[in-house]
């Protein structure tokens, strides 16, 4: 259909390498920082050319780190607890509580649902700090300051908004008739849901709790302003290691490489649905 | 077959009316949503008030003083040209890098899939956690970014550290973090567009710059919008990456509202200003999301029905 | 009586499907309704499962109130015109549907489907997932998870709209005997006429939101209660010609091609009215010249068709007739001809409203009868 000179084609491999170079290179070398040690990172100029090592990993994940001054005891590993359980809660609660509720918004049209589903979403836009302000003030009030509970419960802000709108659109592609049938065949209405509706959205349903796992991971102005550090998930805990191991590049770098390293390989899992869960359900990959 | 089964009895079991079951398949969530409402009208209280942790005897409503000090206070117009100005270059420069990486990965191959999917990485990546690796990446000392821009002559480039380059800097991390979305949409969009006109227009031999303005560009308009309207509305509230790697500084030039806002909050714990600065940001984005939810519903129905 | 409907009123949001429909089956019945699409046909199903519920009006399922009765409390068995088979379960979970609801035994539960696939020819394809069927096998699963529960009431929507033409054939050779097996009431939507035709006791014939007419197949074909009826039953279509009626000495006379047409003198009160005859293409024989009443018209073209032959005739008025011969007979192919309608079998209708010009006599006869 097109032609392609050589000088077109030359010039479309620079640009992709160029893209790749600026998108792939920065993990790539905290990847190899996080094989080094202090003395390697700090050469001028800096290699690629380093025996590679282990203990960054070894010294986060028992969590002694060693300084010149002595032994530094590290929580990251905590962190990454916290992240893990956080996520996983946030994303089971909001499964429970949005798949339903779109199910109800797709199947059975009632009075101003539209409207509800709108101010659901457009929770999804306004500036979260709005709402965690007072929050800390009321959190402190009602004894949910600093609890898994609270930070689960504002998780639901991010959490269900996405799961309603991409699972909606899932419920939405199954014949009515399907469901019909199995309620005329003598099955109520919670075991046609549970065996028809259920089933044939459940991929949708996988993919908005990945992709909810992954927006709950990646979030940090929750737990910055609403944890102090026993709660903290790694994208706080991150930032306070820095400050806390001082000069040790290395472990921050390690740290950084397992943080991301869930979120990488969900999305490696998930692709087929990232962008439809993206775009929160408008468009599909 | 015997006529058994009119007669059977129905199980019966926990019964819903139809009138009551959408709400009850709906209230958990909407509750869970609500307990968020209240400390929504909480911020636009606490606005209204002269209200310093550090104080509290001093409490009190001011009524519309908050916003009006805004007028004549240059730290505000700091904050506001400061959150535009990162919205705008961040934004431009998204949606040209996305529109052209889309537009070299277009055709379906084995090895254009794999490289969209690789350059997500960098959209999986916590905002915050991206800033560290930025840091770690800008360090004065051994940073690999400060060796290079010193190879081309810029000896004791600061990155960050530097008000003159610093919004250039985060500018750079959030092009990192969120080209890839634009990309990814952009793409969706162009491989979802009809081919007839294109084959008809490569038949008429119509110069291909000229398919690419009054062919793909027009086409593919409701996905450039979605998605610049979507990342305008979230880097005009961007946070993460401006806290985590500079903390809002040097001094003041990278301000931008919810920084502002954290920084009134814990640092001065001035909690009127606070949630009145906020107050601004919510009516900007809440603007701009309506006109982008309008546009993003277009955009499903269409993509829905040819699905 | 195991169904009634009274007074059905269905709408959505501003658009009235149905418009005060009433409507009873008796048990055992197979009652077809026929119509063309958006009749209403489909909604009137859907309200009888109870899947949707009706704006006012009573459903009455052997003789119990419907209202709020939920779907699978009906006991009714329903066949989609789109088949909607689970597409995650194979063919037979397909069809023991029914069976599991009712917390049967596994081993009854599969003799059950074993003899409804066997009875529809699909025991074979038990195991296949409805995405592995042929759309004949589709079908056929989708008909036998209706009959697999024995239900006291069938509901069948179309169910032989998508599938191919030998296969809609050999189900309308299969199904009447299918269906008196079931002893269940049956209501059968189609738009095919045959098809109505072949397999109702009654059928019901629906347009503009109501039932327009119901009767036997024979009644309907017979004495079709206005134009559109007269039209859709019959195959050729039957012939409508414009006509005003006049009275002579003797009775009522039609023009028809410039020849006067002597009906039945109960039609008296027509004179002078704007009416439309139909003539069906089987009432007309050819005749020769000269005969008492015989019309002139040219003959265009002949078309034999398996069991008889349908000529395309001109009149003198430059309207086209239909002349339908059983095939084997002479009759003349081209050129000038004449032909005489029997003419207790033609039909009068306002040509205004549509509706069928009753015969006074029929009138009386009718009257006399009750």
């Amino acid at each position: 259909m097109e032609s392609t000179s050589l000088i077109e084609r030359i010039l479309r491999g620079i640009a992709i390498t160029v893209v790749i170079l600026f998108f792939m290179f920065p993990i790539f070398w905290i990847f190899l920082m996080s094989l080094q040690t202090n003395e390697t990172i700090l050469r001028v100029p800096p290699s690629m050319v380093f025996e590679p090592s282990l203990q960054n990993y070894r010294a986060l994940i028992t969590g002694q780190l060693e300084t010149q001054t002595g032994t530094l005891e590290i929580r990251f590993m905590g962190n990454l607890f916290n992240s893990f359980f956080l996520s996983t809660t946030s994303v089971a609660i909001g499964l429970l509580l949005g798949v339903p509720a779109a199910y109800a918004f797709a199947r059975l049209k009632f009075r101003g649902s539209e409207d509800i589903a709108f101010t659901l979403l457009s929770f999804r836009f306004a500036p979260p700090l709005l709402v965690l302000l007072p929050l800390t003030i009321y959190f402190q009030q009602i004894g949910l300051a600093n609890t898994y509970g609270g930070l689960i419960w504002v998780y639901q802000l991010i959490v269900l908004p996405l799961i309603l709108w991409i699972v909606r659109g899932y419920f939405e592609d199954i014949p009515a008739d399907v469901e019909y049938a199995y309620r005329i065949a003598g099955h109520d209405f919670w075991a046609t849901f549970r065996k028809i509706a259920l089933p044939l959205a459940g991929p949708g349903i996988a993919a908005a709790g990945l992709l909810a796992f992954i927006f709950a991971w990646n979030n940090f102005i929750f737990a910055l302003v609403l944890a102090s550090a026993d709660k903290q998930p790694v994208t706080v805990g991150a930032l306070a290691f820095i400050t806390a191991s001082g000069i040790q590049y290395g472990q921050i770098a390690a740290g950084i490489i397992l943080s991301i390293a869930p979120t990488f390989a969900l999305a490696l899992y998930a692709q087929r649905y990232l962008v439809e869960g993206l775009s929160l359900g408008a468009v599909k990959g | 077959m015997s006529d058994t089964s009119f007669n059977a009895p129905p199980r019966r079991r926990f019964k819903v009316s139809r009138k009551f079951l959408p709400y009850v398949l709906s209230l958990p969530a909407l509750l869970t949503c609500i307990g968020i409402l209240i400390p929504f009208f909480t911020a636009v209280w606490y606005s209204l008030q002269r209200y310093r942790l550090s104080q509290p005897w001093n409490r009190g409503f001011n009524w519309g003083e908050n916003y009006l000090n805004f007028m004549t206070d240059d730290a505000f117009w700091n904050t506001l040209q400061v959150s535009l100005t990162y919205a705008f270059f961040a934004v431009t420069a998204q949606l040209l890098l996305g529109l052209g990486i889309a537009l070299l990965l277009q055709k379906r191959t084995m090895f254009n899939n794999f490289v969209s999917i690789m350059l997500l990485m960098p959209l999986m990546t916590a905002p915050a956690l991206a800033a560290l690796m930025w840091k770690l990446m800008t360090n004065p000392g051994f940073g690999i970014l400060s060796y290079l821009a010193s190879l081309i002559g810029l000896e004791d480039f600061r990155w960050a550290s530097d008000p003159q380059t610093a919004m250039l800097t985060v500018v750079i991390v959030d092009v990192w973090v969120y080209t890839p979305f634009i990309m990814i949409l952009l793409l969706a969009g162009l491989r979802s567009l009809p081919k007839q006109p294109f084959e008809a227009a490569a038949l008429d031999g119509v110069p291909r710059l000229f398919v690419f303005w009054r062919i793909t560009l027009p086409m593919l308009t409701p996905f450039l919008l979605t998605a610049t309207l979507f990342r305008v509305i979230e880097s005009i509230q961007q946070f993460d990456i401006i806290y985590a790697m500079t903390q809002g500084g040097p001094g003041n030039t990278l301000t931008v509202f919810q920084v502002e806002a954290y920084l009134n909050f814990f640092q001065s714990t001035n909690v009127g200003r606070s949630a009145a600065l906020l107050m601004i940001l919510w009516a900007i984005t809440y603007v701009l999301s309506n006109i982008f939810i309008k546009n993003w519903l277009r955009l499903r129905e269409k993509q829905r029905g040819e699905a | 009586m195991s169904l009634a409907l009274n007074n059905i009123v269905k709408r959505f949001k501003t658009e009235t499907v149905l418009n005060d429909v009433s409507l009873t089956v008796e048990t055992g019945e197979t009652l077809v309704l026929f119509g063309p699409s958006g009749a209403g046909k489909t909604v009137l199903l859907r309200l009888i499962a109870g899947v949707i519920e009706p704006d006012a009006g009573q459903i009455l399922i052997h003789g119990k109130d419907m209202d709020g009765v939920e779907p699978e409390d009906r006991g009714i068995g329903m066949a989609f015109q789109n088949f909607a088979l689970f597409p995650h379960m194979d063919a037979s979970a397909n069809i023991a549907a029914p069976l599991t609801a009712r917390r049967m035994g596994q081993g009854a539960i599969s003799d059950t489907v074993g003899k409804v696939a066997k009875m529809l020819k699909i025991d074979h394809v038990l195991h296949h997932k409805p995405k592995e069927l042929s759309n004949g096998q589709k079908q056929r699963t989708a008909l036998a998870r209706a009959l697999a529960g024995a239900p006291s009431i069938l509901l069948l929507d179309d169910p032989l709209r998508n599938v191919d033409a030998k296969l809609r054939f050999e189900m309308r050779l299969e199904l009447p005997r299918l269906l008196k097996d079931q002893q269940a009431t049956v209501i059968y939507v189609t738009q095919d006429y045959k098809e109505a035709m072949a397999l109702g006791d009654r059928i019901a014939v629906m347009s503009g939101h109501g039932i327009q007419q119901i009767g036997t197949p024979q009644d309907i074909y017979l004495n079709p209660a206005n134009i559109d009826i007269a039209r859709l039953f019959g195959d050729p279509v039957i012939n409508l010609l414009d006509v005003t009626p006049e009275a002579d000495g003797a009775g009522v006379v039609v023009s028809v091609s410039g020849q006067p047409l002597r009906l039945d003198a109960g039609y008296a009160d027509a004179v002078g009215q704007d009416c439309v005859i139909g003539i069906r293409p089987e009432s007309l024989r050819f005749v020769s010249k000269g005969t008492k009443g015989a019309i002139p018209v040219t003959i265009e073209t002949e078309a034999p068709l398996n069991e008889k032959t349908v000529t395309l005739a001109l009149t003198k008025n430059g309207r086209e007739i239909m002349i339908s011969r059983p095939a084997g007979e002479i009759a003349p192919s081209s050129g000038d001809a004449y032909v005489a309608a029997d003419t207790s079998q033609v039909y009068l209708f306002d040509r205004k409203t549509g509706a069928r010009v009753e015969h006074s006599s029929a009138e009386n006869k009718k009257k006399g009868a009750a």
